[in-house]
C-alpha cells in the first residue's frame, strides 16, 4: 500500500513536472524536432549528412547521353494529382529531348496490380528506367529489386519504397519545411502574435503529429509571441471537421486569429466554417489541401494560403534525376543534382532528393492547377 | 468391313467435333489465337522467364478459382474470398509479430482461420438457407472489416528469409506457388471427375431439391466446398504475403471478381450443374496471358481492362452461338 501511494505520488510529480516544463501541443508527437531557420529562404541545409543508403543496378548498360525509355508507375491513374506529375515528366522529357516517358498504372491504388504492371514492363525488356510512387513501401520492394538486378534504373517520387529497392527518391516536402510554410503563412496574414487553433485528424496520426511537433518548434523559435489555443481531432471527416472549426470559432471568439487545417479534409471544412460564420478576413485559414478542394474559398478571398507541393515539379524533378543517374552525373555520395528549371536540388537523408520548399497556392496561382 | 471403318471414322469425327465445339474447345482455340497474335508483338512474350513469372502471378487467383468452380457448379457463389484472403493475411502477421507465435504455426493458424471463415459461410447457407450471394456479400464486408479492425491500418513486415520460398523462390525450376497450384488442380480434377463428391456437386447444381430427396448429403457437401474455398483463400494469402513481403488489410480486394471471371469464362454455368476445372484453367491462362501480352505490346493497363472485358463478351457470344447451332 505504501509502495503504491509512493508510486502514485512519484508519477503525479513527474506529470506535473512534465506539464510545467515543456508542454507540447495536443496532437504533436514527442520525436526530436529540427526547425528550419526563421524568415525567407528555402529549406534543407542543416540536416546531418547520412551515407548513401539507396540500391544499385547490376550491369546496367551505359546509356550516357543516349535516348532512354522510361516507364512511370504512379499509385494509380485517372486522378488529377498524378495527371499533374505525368505532366511534369512530359515537360522534362521534352526539354531533355533524349527521354521518353510512358505512364501506366492501375486505375485503383492496389498493391498487387501495381506490382503486376511493373513485372510486365521488366519482362518486355525495352525500358531503361522505372519511375514509381509506391502504394506500399514494402510490398513494391521485391519487384523493384528485380528491376535493379536486371540493370533497370529505379527512381521513386511522392511515396517511397524501402531505400535499398530504388536508387533515389524525390521527396516532395520534409516535415520541417511544411511546418515552416504553415507558420510563416499565418504570420504573413495575421501578424507575428496571432492566436490560433488547429484542426487535425487524430492526435496519433503519424504525419500530422510530426507536422504539428515541427510547427511548435518553429513557432517557439521564430514567432515566440504567437499563441497556440487548442488542437481538436476531426478524423478525416468533413462534417466533424466543420463542427470542430465552429467549436474553435465559438469558444475563442475574437481571440481567434487563425485556424490551421492539417488534412485535406480539415482545411476546406474549416474554410467553410469561417465563411458561414461570416468571419472571412477576421479568421485566417491556413492548411494542407489540394487546390481543387480550396479553389472556391481562395477565389472568394476567404483563404490566402494553401500549403502543399507542386506535383508538376515533382514529376519534372524525378525525370531529371533519372537522366542524371543514367548520365553518371548523380552518384552515390553526391550532395546535389541539377534539375532544369528547378535549379540545384539538395540530397537529404542519404538517398533522397528534396524538391525544395513547399509550394503555397495563392489567389494568383491556384487556378493554374487541376488536382 | 469397309462399312465398319467408315463408322469408326464417323464416330471419331463426331467426337472430335464435340470436343472442338465444347466451351473448353472453343476457348482453347481462342487461347491459341491470342498467343499467336501476342507473341508476334513482343519477342519476350513467349520467353520461359516471362511465362514462369506469369504462372507465379496467376497462382493466387488460380488456387481460389478451383473451389469457386465447385461452388458455382452447385449454383452457389462465394464473394467473400478476397476478404478471407485479407483476414488470413492480417492474422498471419498478427499471430507471428504481435502474439509471438512461431511463423510455421502462424501459417497453420491462418489456414485454419480461412477454413473456419469459409465454414461459417457454408453453415449459414445450409442451416439458415441464406442464399450464397447474400451470405457471402455480407461476409465480404464483415471479414474485411475484421481485417481492418485487427490490423488498425498497420502493416506487418520483416518476415524471415525462409518464408519467402512460397512466393518468390523456385523449386525444381518452377515458381513454388505454381507447384501448389498444379497439385491442387490435379486433386480438384480427380475429385470432380471420379468421386461421388464430384457427382453430388453436379446433382446439387442441376436440381437441389431432387438431390435432397434422393438422400444425397447436400448440407455436408456444401459445408465441405465452402470450407475448401476458405482454406484456398487462406493458402493464397500465405503465398501473397510471401510474395510481397508485407501484410496489409486491403490485400485481396476485388479478388472475387477475377476468380469468378475466370471460372465463368471457362464455361462453368452460373446457373449450376455444368462446368469443370479444365475450363477454369483455360479461362485463367487466357485472362493472365491477355493482360501480360497486351502490356508487353505497349497497351496501357486501362485499355487492357477494356480488351479483357470485350474478350469475355466475345467468348460467351461465340459459345452461345455454337451451342445453339449444335443443339438445334
Amino acid at each position: 500500500m505504501k509502495k503504491f501511494s509512493l508510486r502514485m505520488f512519484a508519477s503525479l510529480a513527474l506529470a506535473l513536472f512534465g506539464l510545467s516544463f515543456a508542454q507540447s501541443w495536443d496532437g504533436a508527437d514527442s520525436l526530436p524536432t529540427n526547425p528550419l531557420a526563421c524568415g525567407e529562404g528555402a529549406g534543407g541545409g542543416a540536416m546531418a549528412a547520412l551515407d548513401y543508403n539507396g540500391g544499385q543496378t547490376m550491369n546496367a548498360p551505359d546509356m550516357m547521353g543516349q535516348a532512354i525509355n522510361l516507364i512511370d508507375v504512379p499509385k494509380l491513374v485517372g486522378i488529377g494529382y498524378f495527371a499533374a506529375t505525368t505532366l511534369g515528366q512530359q515537360q522534362a522529357a521534352e526539354e531533355l529531348g533524349n527521354v521518353t516517358v510512358t505512364t501506366d498504372a492501375p486505375t485503383e491504388a492496389n498493391i498487387d496490380d501495381q506490382i503486376a504492371v511493373i513485372e510486365s514492363y521488366i519482362a518486355s525488356g525495352n525500358i531503361n528506367g522505372i519511375l514509381f510512387a509506391a502504394n506500399d513501401p514494402v510490398a513494391i520492394a521485391p519487384v523493384l529489386r528485380k528491376a535493379l538486378e536486371q540493370g533497370i534504373h529505379v527512381v521513386g517520387y511522392d511515396a517511397n519504397s524501402e531505400p535499398d529497392a530504388r536508387e533515389w527518391f524525390v521527396n516532395q516536402a520534409e516535415f520541417n519545411g511544411i511546418a515552416k510554410a504553415m507558420v510563416d503563412s499565418l504570420a504573413k496574414e495575421k501578424g507575428d502574435s496571432a492566436h490560433f487553433g488547429i484542426v487535425t485528424s487524430t492526435f496519433t496520426t503519424p504525419n500530422q503529429a510530426r507536422w504539428i511537433a515541427e510547427m511548435q518548434a518553429y513557432q517557439a523559435a521564430c514567432y515566440p509571441n504567437m499563441k497556440w489555443l487548442e488542437t481538436l481531432e476531426a478524423q478525416e471527416d468533413a462534417v466533424l471537421s466543420f463542427n470542430q472549426a465552429n467549436t474553435l470559432i465559438n469558444k475563442y471568439g475574437d481571440e481567434l486569429d487563425g485556424i490551421f487545417g492539417m488534412t485535406s479534409v480539415a482545411t476546406p471544412s474549416s474554410a467553410d466554417a469561417v465563411t458561414q460564420a461570416g468571419l472571412c478576413g477576421d479568421v485566417a485559414v491556413v492548411g494542407l489541401a489540394t487546390p481543387n478542394g480550396m479553389k472556391p474559398f481562395v477565389n472568394d478571398g476567404c483563404v490566402q494560403s494553401v500549403v502543399l507541393w507542386n506535383p508538376v515539379d515533382l514529376g519534372y524533378a524525378a525525370t531529371y534525376v533519372m537522366r542524371a543517374i543514367v548520365d553518371g552525373t548523380l552518384k552515390a555520395g553526391d550532395t546535389s543534382v541539377e534539375a532544369g528549371r528547378l535549379g540545384t536540388l539538395q540530397v537529404v537523408n542519404g538517398s533522397e532528393i528534396l524538391l525544395g520548399a513547399p509550394y503555397i497556392f495563392t489567389p494568383d496561382n491556384i487556378n493554374d492547377f487541376d488536382f | 468391313m469397309a462399312l465398319d471403318t467408315a463408322k469408326v471414322e464417323n464416330t471419331m469425327a463426331k467426337r472430335l467435333r464435340n470436343l472442338l465445339f465444347s466451351q473448353e474447345g472453343i476457348l482453347f482455340i481462342i487461347l491459341v489465337l491470342v498467343i499467336i497474335v501476342l507473341s508476334g508483338r513482343n519477342a519476350n512474350f513467349l520467353s520461359a522467364s516471362n511465362l514462369l513469372n506469369q504462372g507465379r502471378l496467376m497462382s493466387e487467383v488460380g488456387l481460389v478459382a478451383l473451389p469457386m468452380t465447385y461452388i458455382i457448379i452447385t449454383a452457389g457463389i462465394d464473394l467473400s474470398v478476397g476478404s478471407i484472403l485479407g483476414l488470413s493475411a492480417i492474422l498471419l502477421g498478427v499471430f507471428w509479430k504481435n502474439l509471438g507465435v512461431p511463423l510455421e504455426l502462424a501459417i497453420i493458424l491462418a489456414l485454419i482461420v480461412g477454413t473456419v471463415a469459409g465454414y461459417v459461410n457454408g453453415l449459414f447457407i445450409v442451416r439458415l438457407n441464406v442464399p450464397p450471394l447474400i451470405m457471402t456479400l455480407a461476409t465480404l464486408a464483415f471479414y474485411r472489416g475484421l481485417a481492418q479492425g485487427i490490423s488498425e491500418a498497420k502493416s506487418v513486415t520483416g518476415y524471415p528469409e525462409w518464408f519467402y520460398i512460397f512466393g518468390q523462390k523456385s523449386v525444381m525450376g518452377l515458381p513454388t506457388q505454381l507447384w501448389f497450384f498444379i497439385i491442387a488442380t490435379i486433386i480438384s480434377i480427380i475429385i470432380l471427375r471420379t468421386t461421388t463428391l464430384g457427382r453430388y456437386l453436379y446433382a446439387i447444381g442441376n436440381n437441389p431439391v431432387g438431390a435432397r430427396f434422393s438422400g444425397l448429403p447436400v448440407a455436408r457437401t456444401l459445408l465441405v466446398i465452402y470450407s475448401y474455398s476458405g482454406f484456398m483463400a487462406a493458402l493464397a494469402a500465405v503465398i501473397f504475403v510471401s510474395r510481397v513481403t508485407t501484410t496489409r488489410s486491403d490485400m485481396g480486394t476485388g479478388l472475387e471478381l477475377d476468380v469468378i471471371a475466370a471460372v465463368v469464362l471457362g464455361g462453368t454455368s452460373i446457373f449450376g450443374g455444368k462446368g469443370g476445372i479444365i475450363g477454369t484453367l483455360i479461362g485463367l491462362v487466357l485472362i493472365q496471358l491477355l493482360k501480360n501480352g497486351l502490356a508487353l505490346s505497349g497497351v496501357t493497363s486501362d485499355a487492357t481492362t477494356i480488351v479483357i472485358g470485350l474478350v469475355l463478351i466475345l467468348a460467351i457470344l461465340v459459345n452461345n452461338f455454337i451451342q445453339r447451332r449444335r443443339d438445334s
